[in-house]
């Protein structure tokens, strides 16, 4: 079992931050919806490293990135499903 | 930019791979992408398999968003970790044999410069310290000066990543790694002097703490190399697994180490000085002539 980023969208969704976007060291991972204001994950990309957790947490202090076990995630988005998408779309 | 390059005949899109396509649509052919667009645009590099949390992977992540000419450039890599994610992205790359990047990079640029006289081609090295510092040390040495124009990047993790843990002429004096448990017997070699004292036109030494610094900083060596003249920059990005860093406290350990012995630093040739700040006069002119339009 892995775990992946999740953001809490309400959290993140307040702020104007993007700043895990730019500290992942994965491309097209975090995304960026820019009609709600929240970063969002593709969980087939997230490699697990939690970078971005601290990057929320200690850069950004938003604490809004918690890491879960990739079985919990419910409607996670899967970019090699659906493609880059501008806002986040269910790939389900 | 421009997305003639990469646009498929009539008809054809359909049948090209899903990211190909995001790359048509919605990625940085449009038009210069900034760092602060991240997650808002298809980015040019794809999944690779390099280590989870590796700060080499980070940097090389924005290599591919600051190149200022991403469908002009050839990327001239070689054997190494950071191969394994820069010959995913969408720009052309080229294999140089170990030790040889920087012999046939001075090859293809002279041919692209031949063949395209009146579109500027950049040709971009980037490979890990081994690659450039020890067995490629003589041809990065002679195309720096010969004055050749493209830039070299190093990716220095301070050891050999890929074969599990050697010691490089890049690595600190006195380090135990896996496969040098006496230590290393010298000093980490001064490439930024040595490519001072060969005549290269920029340097610049960076670590991964800062994005759009990088991004800037990349930017900023292809353009001079275009114009004026080798350029070099050498990055730290460490090795999470091989110096046995926890991927959460990368980019903690990158702030530390640049605090301690890698900070920021830019040295210009004079002629690099003035052709930049002439550049940069050039920029804010457009930028102001365009607001008024607006
Ligand atoms: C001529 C030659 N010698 C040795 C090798 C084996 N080799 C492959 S990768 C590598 C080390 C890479 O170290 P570095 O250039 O520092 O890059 P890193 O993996 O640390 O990013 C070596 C020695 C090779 N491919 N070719
Ligand atoms: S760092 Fe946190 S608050 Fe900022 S964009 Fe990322 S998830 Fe949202
Ligand atoms: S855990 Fe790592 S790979 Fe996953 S989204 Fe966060 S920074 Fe990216
Ligand atoms: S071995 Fe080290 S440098 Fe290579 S991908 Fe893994 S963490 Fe990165």
């Amino acid at each position: 079992m892995y775990s992946v980023a999740e953001v809490d969208q309400e959290i993140c969704g307040a702020t104007k931050c993007r700043l895990c976007t730019q500290f992942c060291p994965e491309g097209n991972t975090i995304l960026y919806d820019e009609v709600k204001g929240t970063a969002y994950v593709a969980v087939d990309r997230c490699k697990g490293c939690e970078i971005c957790v601290g990057i929320c947490d200690d850069l950004a202090k938003h604490h809004a990135i918690k890491m879960l076990p990739i079985d919990q995630v419910k409607n996670g988005f899967d970019i090699s499903k659906v493609g880059f998408k501008r806002t986040l779309v269910d790939s389900e | 930019m421009s997305l003639k390059t990469i646009r498929p005949a009539t008809g054809f899109k359909e049948y090209l791979p899903k990211e190909y396509q995001d790359l048509i649509d919605d990625g940085p052919f449009l038009r210069q992408r900034k760092v602060s667009e991240l997650g808002s645009f298809k980015e040019a590099i794809e999944e690779h398999p390099m280590c989870a949390g590796c700060a080499m992977t980070l940097f090389i992540r924005l290599v591919f968003v600051a190149l200022p000419s991403l469908e002009h450039t050839v990327i001239c890599g070689t054997a190494g970790c950071g191969r394994l994610a820069i010959t995913q992205g969408a720009v052309p790359f080229v294999y140089g044999n170990y030790g040889d990047t920087n012999a046939v990079a001075t090859g293809l640029k002279r041919g692209l410069d031949i063949r395209f006289k009146d579109q500027p081609k950049d040709v971009v090295v980037m490979a890990g310290d081994g690659g450039l510092a020890d067995i490629g040390f003589h041809a990065v040495m002679h195309s720096w000066f010969r004055k050749e124009k493209f830039t070299t990047i190093m990716l220095d993790n301070e050891v050999y990543g890929n074969t599990g843990g050697q010691d490089s002429g890049m690595t600190q004096k006195g380090m135990v790694m896996k496969m040098a448990p006496t230590g290393k017997k010298f000093e980490k070699m001064d490439m930024l002097g040595l490519a001072k004292t060969a005549g290269v036109a920029y340097t610049a030494r960076i670590s991964t703490t800062n994005p759009t610094r990088i991004a800037n900083t990349i930017r900023k060596a292809v353009l001079i190399a275009r114009e004026v003249g080798p350029t070099f920059i050498q990055a730290y990005t460490s090795c999470n697994i091989e110096y046995a860093i926890p991927t959460p406290k990368v980019i903690d350990d990158a702030r530390d180490v640049e605090k301690d012995r890698y900070g920021f630093a830019e040295y210009f040739s004079d002629e690099a000085q003035s052709y930049w700040d002439e550049s940069e006069k050039e920029r804010k002119r457009l930028r102001k002539a365009a607001k008024k339009i607006k």
